[in-house]
């Protein structure tokens, strides 16, 4: 039943996408049982929505990448259920919007067709389980800094200089992100997975997460079609900061060059120096 | 910083970094905030007030700062095209060895 939603949407005045998202949202709660949360009001007051919220999955409707309402969501701990950003739809759809705040035919119809396809989505069932990695063996090294804790698995993980790793089984592979990124990004609250059956070159997207501080675009370590996601992660991606070499998995692919994108990948101590590196360099 | 090398590379040899649009930027700077390796620079009394000024900084296929702008001023090179080029590089420099 999660046609019903408690909205938090980005209303920003002076921006076209933020009125379509305003628009988006008005449009949900008409055709819905969903909730509307006032982003401004929410801000000063958290006593009226805090309940509301919790009560409902929480849809995060954002106009623009500056992520007012997801960074609103983030202050506020909440769990994020879905989030859409405007600007994101408006590629999607191919469609031209204009500067004007106020709403014309186009972004009228574009708010409407986004409405429909949130309130159809939930039918929709994207399930492709995980495949057991039976090989993989978890033994970490460890690399401290501060209070910050920097685990790098030391057998069967192959990584690429943007802390991405790969277990490679046969022709399948598992995907996921290194310890530098959940502890760079802290608290994941998104977690945008990349489409089943999708064509994933090497340093391709692979779907990407995101936390109050910012999103981070998962670089694929390997070629290959996306066989899995880990579903776990929409409803939990905390899961990723709790361990991003286990639980916190991203995706699955079958590979179509292995041979070849191992040239491009680092093995246990070539990462770790890198990890090293990052950590001496840039973390604070 | 010269020997900084990516993926057996050397970085200057990698075309990677963000171009700003500057019909699009309003000079937020929050990419510049957002960037931890000194992409860019502020210069509040030029024309430009946002250059990018370390190129070679930019970790190769990162596209985070471009994440951060609301106006969708930054753009990045074709990934496929600069793996495709690093690859080329490689074989050279294994040829020459």
């Amino acid at each position: 039943m999660s046609s019903r939603y408690a909205v938090l949407p980005c209303n920003g005045l002076d921006k076209s996408v933020g009125c379509i998202a305003r628009e988006i949202a008005l449009g949900l709660v008409d055709r819905s049982e969903s909730d509307l949360i006032c982003p401004v009001l929410f801000r000063v007051s958290d006593a009226r929505y805090s309940k509301m919220a919790a009560e409902k999955p929480l849809l995060v409707i954002d106009g623009c990448s500056t992520r007012c309402a997801s960074k609103l969501a983030a202050e506020k701990g909440l769990k994020v259920a879905k989030k859409i950003t405007v600007t994101e739809e408006v590629k999607n759809r191919n469609v031209k919007v204009g500067k004007s705040l106020k709403l014309g035919d186009s972004e009228l119809e574009l708010a409407g067709s986004v409405v429909e396809e949130l309130l159809k989505e939930e039918k929709k069932e994207e399930s492709a389980a995980g495949h057991e990695f039976s090989t993989i063996t978890y033994d970490y090294e460890i690399y401290k800094k501060d209070k910050f804790i920097f685990r790098v698995p030391r057998t069967g993980f192959y990584f690429n200089e943007n802390d991405c790793w790969v277990v490679v089984e046969g022709n399948r592979a598992r995907v996921g992100v290194a310890d530098y990124v959940q502890q760079s990004l802290s608290d994941i609250m998104f977690f945008t997975p990349p489409a089943i059956g999708a064509e994933i070159e090497q340093f391709g997207e692979l779907g990407s997460i995101e936390s109050g501080k910012a999103v981070f675009e998962v670089i694929s370590p390997v070629s290959g079609v996306v066989t899995a996601v880990n579903e776990n992660l929409i409803s939990a991606p905390e899961l990723i900061n709790e361990n991003p070499y286990e639980k916190g998995w991203i995706a699955e692919l079958e590979l179509t060059d292995f041979e070849s994108d191992k040239e491009f990948l680092l093995d246990f101590e070539g990462y770790f120096k890198v990890l090293k590196r990052k950590v001496d360099e840039f973390h604070v | 910083m010269s020997e900084e090398t990516f993926m057996g590379v050397p970085r200057s040899r990698i075309d990677w970094c963000p171009t700003i649009d500057y019909e699009k930027c309003n000079y937020c700077m929050d990419c510049d905030k957002f960037c931890p390796h000194n992409v860019f620079e502020v210069r509040e009394n030029e024309e430009k007030k946002l250059i990018v000024k370390n190129p070679h900084n930019c970790v190769v296929f990162c596209r985070a700062c471009g994440k951060t702008c609301g106006l969708d001023a930054l753009s990045f090179p074709d990934k496929s095209a600069t793996t495709k080029k690093i690859k080329e590089v490689r074989k050279e420099l294994e040829s020459n060895e």
